[in-house]
């Protein structure tokens, strides 16, 4: 799959997005949907299994999504199981992000921590990013388990990594 | 006695001589002894020289021939003497060289059996230390392996919620004050 087959699905969903007044809501359930995807083989499994005829397959995507997303989202998300381009889900929400931001001048700042973070730590980590890095940030968090504890921050080509992980990795190696 | 038989066995009427022949007889028997004689002169005399003289030079042939064989066998003689002669120091100096070889080969094994004993010493020694440094190494590897293991657990299971928690903040804090 060529970028610009990527760049023609993210310009199609942006553009739906806009025009359902839903971007910042789809751009975020895209992406959390993309996590999902990455960190979950069962899910992978079901939505890549080419044996499986791709209405059961869009079905599943209703079932998981259904009541708790945008239905902009899941009409996308099914779109992309209907064209047998579900593998390109975690590329397509990424950039899909990245232009939603672009779009309100902001930098993706992707979060990693073990546990999920409260709406005021959400607002004081923005607030503390942009002051870090000069930018205005859209706050992305991903709750990943290998973070152990703490945080990896990436903002742009910026990684500020004070997880605990890293810090054992550290000792790891020192032994 | 016989003879007193004999001479009185004579009729003593009879003419001729008791001992010699009657003239005639003598005449004729001489003569027919001439003849016999001078024909065994004619012809057997010469064929009989013949067989002499061939005889006298199959005699003397042989006796040349022999006296040649004698002479070759004594050539032979001489000559495997001096082979002998030859063939012993031959023998002798075929034996020295093949004493030399041996010694020269003896020496020369030696020589190479001691340096590879040497070679393979040295090469057990080099394996050995480097066993021993793999072991070391092996055994340092994981005891860093389990010790960072354990020290993974622990902290897992020392990080509860409001340790969580307290981390989370403590970063926004940092960057917060980075700048």
């Amino acid at each position: 799959m060529s970028v610009q087959q990527i760049n023609a699905y993210v310009t199609a969903m942006f553009e739906i997005a806009v025009a359902n007044d839903a971007l910042a809501t789809v751009e975020d359930e895209m992406f959390r949907l993309a996590r999902a995807y990455e960190t979950n083989e069962a899910l992978r499994g079901s939505l890549g299994d080419t044996s499986l005829p791709i209405e059961r397959r869009q079905k599943i995507v209703e079932q998981l999504l259904g009541g708790k997303a945008h239905n902009v989202t899941v009409q996308l998300a099914s779109m992309l199981v209907g064209t047998g381009h579900i593998s390109l889900l975690p590329q397509v929400a990424d950039a899909l992000v990245k232009r939603a931001s672009s779009e309100k001048q902001l930098e993706v700042a992707e979060v990693r921590t073990a546990v999920a973070l409260s709406d005021a730590q959400k607002t004081r980590l923005i607030d503390a990013l942009a002051k870090a890095t000069g930018k205005r940030v859209n706050l992305k968090v991903v709750v990943d388990p290998s973070v152990i504890g703490g945080v990896v921050a990436t903002v742009g080509d910026e990684v500020i990594d004070d997880s605990v992980r890293t810090r054992l990795d550290q000792v790891k190696a020192r032994l | 006695m016989n003879l007193s038989i004999f001479l009185a066995a004579e009729d003593p009427s009879l003419s001729h001589h008791w001992l010699f022949p009657e003239i005639g007889e003598i005449i004729y028997g001489g003569l027919a002894s001439l003849i016999i004689f001078g024909a065994l002169f004619k012809f057997g005399w010469p064929a009989a020289k013949k067989a002499l003289e061939a005889r006298t030079a199959k005699i003397q042939k042989e006796l040349d021939d022999s006296a040649a064989a004698q002479s070759q066998a004594d050539s032979d003689a001489a000559s495997i003497r001096t082979a002998l002669g030859d063939v012993a120091s031959e023998r002798a100096r075929i034996l020295a060289e093949a004493d030399a070889q041996a010694a020269a080969v003896l020496s020369e094994g030696r020589a190479r059996i001691t340096a590879e004993v040497a070679d393979m010493e040295a090469r057990a020694t080099a394996e050995i230390d480097a066993a021993r440094a793999r072991s070391g190494d092996e055994l340092r590897a994981e005891i860093a392996r389990l010790s960072a293991t354990a020290t993974t657990d622990a902290v897992r299971a020392a990080l509860d919620d409001r340790t969580q928690q307290e981390l989370i903040d403590g970063f926004i804090a940092k960057v917060g004050a980075a700048r």
